[in-house]
């Protein structure tokens, strides 16, 4: 046999067998493709996409304002329970301050009754019905109730909806559906604004870090080992004590801060990525290290960054719900979810949906973002392709 | 076409040591020296490890050389910074070994061929990059359809085509391959190896080619060089090196290919190559191939051959041969 043979005889038909067999599928299309399939990471997706409706849309349905009180209806939760009026189809409701407000039997908040008289020995509370009617509020002894027109305790209540707040009132009676719509807001904002930011400010550093390597390395890791040795509420909480109170002075403590993670990420990546045989070859090409870093390693190490955002942004939210809730973070009368849970504690015992409702919607988002992040890490996984 | 005289690359003294921790040396190129005439092919071949890759990347300065010159036309480059290697970067060009990792996964076909011309920013206007892209993938059998696509679509035999026309679409004079197809099926390699023959006699191309086989090499390379644990063992012209191997490494080498040449049959000693390559990090003393050399002496072991000239044109480092 001929040795120069060998290389000779096949033809250009070998084309054939190496056509594309493979759907062409962008990358992008088959990180989605994945990600709809995976039923949790959709579920985070479509919760993700409520929550933005929710606090972007909603504000629009109501007819109240974050900074509106009411305090005559303080306090009014959204399920009440309901005594007969002396009218047809009229309810009674008792406030946590001993006044009757009227109820449809829709569950709609008709007004408040004009106190007549209180008998603090027989412990009952005489309130004008009409011109002619008196309803009697007796709160002698626990559950506090309404006398009927024989003057006997109505015992039976019947519980209804509350129409007028749908999820009830705060202690200073503004609409806690609104405000957690004005909430939901300021904590997503928050929290994308500090991720956007902690993402820039992560691969630059971290990009540099890693692609540099050696020595320049070594101190910038470093200084990162440094800073996350504290734990990072804490500097929060000391930037934010240095800044105003406010909104940007948040976003500025956040994102000063949880970069550490992203940049270290970015930088583990561009390490094991610069030595691979693509970037060795826009080396040769003469590329610059900017094309190098932004079109070949970035893009690259884009499935881990996106992973550390989504589940940044939990965190973020937590953060800042946290300082809201110690009292350094939004100043009143903004709402913020951690703001009305703060607010909540002082009447949780009285009044616990205030703080159930507030706290249920951070769970919501956090739950939301880390399935979103899941299922971004699994669907960006080339490994799984199908 | 200008006719000089001055080789197209010329090596002297190369060496390259990676740090490996704690004060120890990889030796991964130690005192290489060759050099290669304009259109012409140099084979380099050797065993997995022994040092191909890291002379040809440090050859093109993807690595810094630890000493030694690197003449590309006559220019010492050895020395340059990256920013003034620049305009050298057009004459010299690689194809990698990987035609899966030497392809970024997140650019298409087009914009990959299209890197070259942007870093050197040779077209003024989308339309002319768009021109040259399509014609360069024309040439190696690509066509538009693949320019939109994605590198990770393809197969092997592609990729490495698109990494072809990366590297060709400068017009470099000089390409280092390496192995540019021990990573892909027997079919497509004649494929590939037959375009870079066709380039290379189109474009005047000037090769160094590198493979871990002897059979690949012969029948691209002008001349070959065999490389053992970083450094030159032997080099002659291509025929040469089947009909008279010096080196008992070389012979080893050819014996390890399954030849049917009854010629080459009888010359062996019987066996092929025995043992493991040794570390790199701390290299034999003497001739680095007498710990596996079936006609080590003393002397191998005590004292490194030198260099010489054993026939016209024939280069080897062997006590065994007394020039
Ligand atoms: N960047 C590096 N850092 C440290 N050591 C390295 C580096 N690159 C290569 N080496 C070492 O240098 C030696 C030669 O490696 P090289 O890749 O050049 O071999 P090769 O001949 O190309 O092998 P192959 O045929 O497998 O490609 C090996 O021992 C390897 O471990
Ligand atoms: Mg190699």
């Amino acid at each position: 046999m001929n040795e120069q043979n060998r290389w000779e005889r096949v033809s250009g038909d070998a084309g054939e067998a190496e056509r594309i067999y493979r759907r062409s599928r962008t990358f992008l299309g088959d990180v989605w493709f994945r990600f709809t399939h995976k039923p949790t990471a959709l579920f985070g997706f479509i919760l993700v996409v409520l929550l933005l409706a929710f606090c972007l849309i909603g504000p629009v349905f109501t007819p109240y304002t974050y900074s509106e009180q009411n305090n005559k209806l303080a306090s009014i939760p959204p399920l009440l329970k309901v005594y007969p009026g002396p009218a047809e189809g009229s309810n009674l409701y008792i406030t946590q301050g001993l006044k009757l407000i009227e109820v449809d039997d829709e569950g709609h908040l008709i007004r408040q009754l004009k106190k007549k008289k209180d008998d603090s020995k027989a412990k009952q509370t005489s309130f004008t019905w009409d011109d002619d009617t008196l309803v009697y509020l007796d709160y002698s002894r626990l559950p506090n109730t309404v006398l009927d027109r024989d003057g006997n305790r109505i015992e039976t209540a019947k519980t209804v909806w509350n129409r007028t707040y749908l999820l009830g009132t705060d202690q200073l009676g503004r609409d806690i559906l609104t405000r957690l719509m004005y909430g939901t807001r300021i904590s997503l904002m928050v929290a994308f604004i500090a991720a956007l930011v902690n993402m820039i400010i992560g691969i630059t550093y971290g990009g540099i870090a890693g692609y540099l390597g050696g020595r320049t390395d070594s101190v910038m890791m470093r200084i990162v080992d440094i800073i996350s040795t504290i734990p990072l509420t804490l500097y929060v909480i000391l930037i934010k004590m240095c800044l105003d109170d406010g909104l940007l002075s948040i976003i500025i403590a956040l994102s000063s801060v949880y970069w550490v993670d992203m940049a270290r990420v970015v930088r583990g990546e561009v390490l094991s990525l610069k030595n691979q045989e693509f970037v060795l070859a826009a080396k040769t090409i003469g590329s610059s290290t900017k094309t190098i870093l932004f079109s070949h390693l970035i893009p690259n190490a884009m499935g881990p960054i996106l992973v550390t955002v989504t589940m940044l942004i939990p965190s973020a939210i937590f953060m800042e719900a946290f300082m809201s809730f110690i009292g350094i973070g939004i100043a009143p009368p903004m709402a913020s979810l951690g703001t009305m849970c703060n607010d909540a504690t002082e009447t949780l015992r009285t009044n616990p949906y205030q703080l159930f409702l507030p706290a249920l919607v951070i769970c919501i988002i956090m739950f939301a973002f880390n399935f979103v992040g899941d299922g971004l890490r699994d669907a960006l996984d080339p490994k799984l392709k199908k | 076409m200008k006719e000089n005289n001055t080789p197209m690359l010329q090596v002297q003294h190369l060496t390259k040591h990676f740090p490996a921790g704690s004060h120890k040396l990889v030796h991964a190129v130690d005192d290489v020296s060759f050099s290669i005439e304009r259109g012409k092919t140099l084979g380099l071949v050797g065993e997995s490890g022994c040092g191909k890759s890291s002379c040809a990347r440090t050859v093109i300065r993807i690595y810094e050389p630890t000493s030694g010159k690197i003449f590309l036309d006559g220019a010492d480059i050895s020395a340059l910074t990256q920013k003034q290697l620049l305009p050298f970067r057009r004459k010299m060009q690689m194809i990698f070994q990987d035609p899966y990792a030497s392809l970024n996964a997140r650019m298409t076909v087009h914009d990959i061929v299209a890197e070259p011309l942007r870093a050197h920013n040779i077209c003024a206007t989308r339309q002319e990059e768009h021109e040259m892209v399509r014609e360069m993938l024309e040439r190696v059998g690509l066509n538009q359809e693949h320019a939109n696509r994605y590198a990770h679509e393809f197969s092997g035999g592609q990729r490495q085509r698109v990494g072809i026309a990366r590297a060709l679409i400068l017009r470099p004079e000089l390409v280092i391959c390496d192995e540019p197809i021990s990573a892909l099926d027997v079919s497509i390699q004649a494929q590939v190896v037959n375009m870079l023959r066709h380039f290379q006699e189109e474009l005047n191309l000037t090769y160094l080619f590198i493979a871990h086989d002897l059979s690949m090499v012969r029948y691209v390379s002008d001349d070959v060089g065999v490389m053992y644990l970083g450094q030159l063992v032997e080099k002659c012209a291509a025929d040469e090196i089947y009909a008279h191997p010096l080196h008992p490494y070389t012979v080893g080498l050819l014996s390890s290919i399954p030849v049917p040449n009854p010629r080459l049959a009888k010359e062996k000693d019987g066996s092929g190559l025995e043992g493991d390559l040794p570390s790199p990090i701390d290299p034999p003393s003497g001739c680095r191939f007498h710990t596996r050399c079936p006609f080590a002496t003393e002397r191998c072991r005590e004292e490194a051959p030198a260099w010489q000239e054993a026939a016209p044109g024939h280069f080897v480092a062997c006590h065994r041969i007394n020039g």
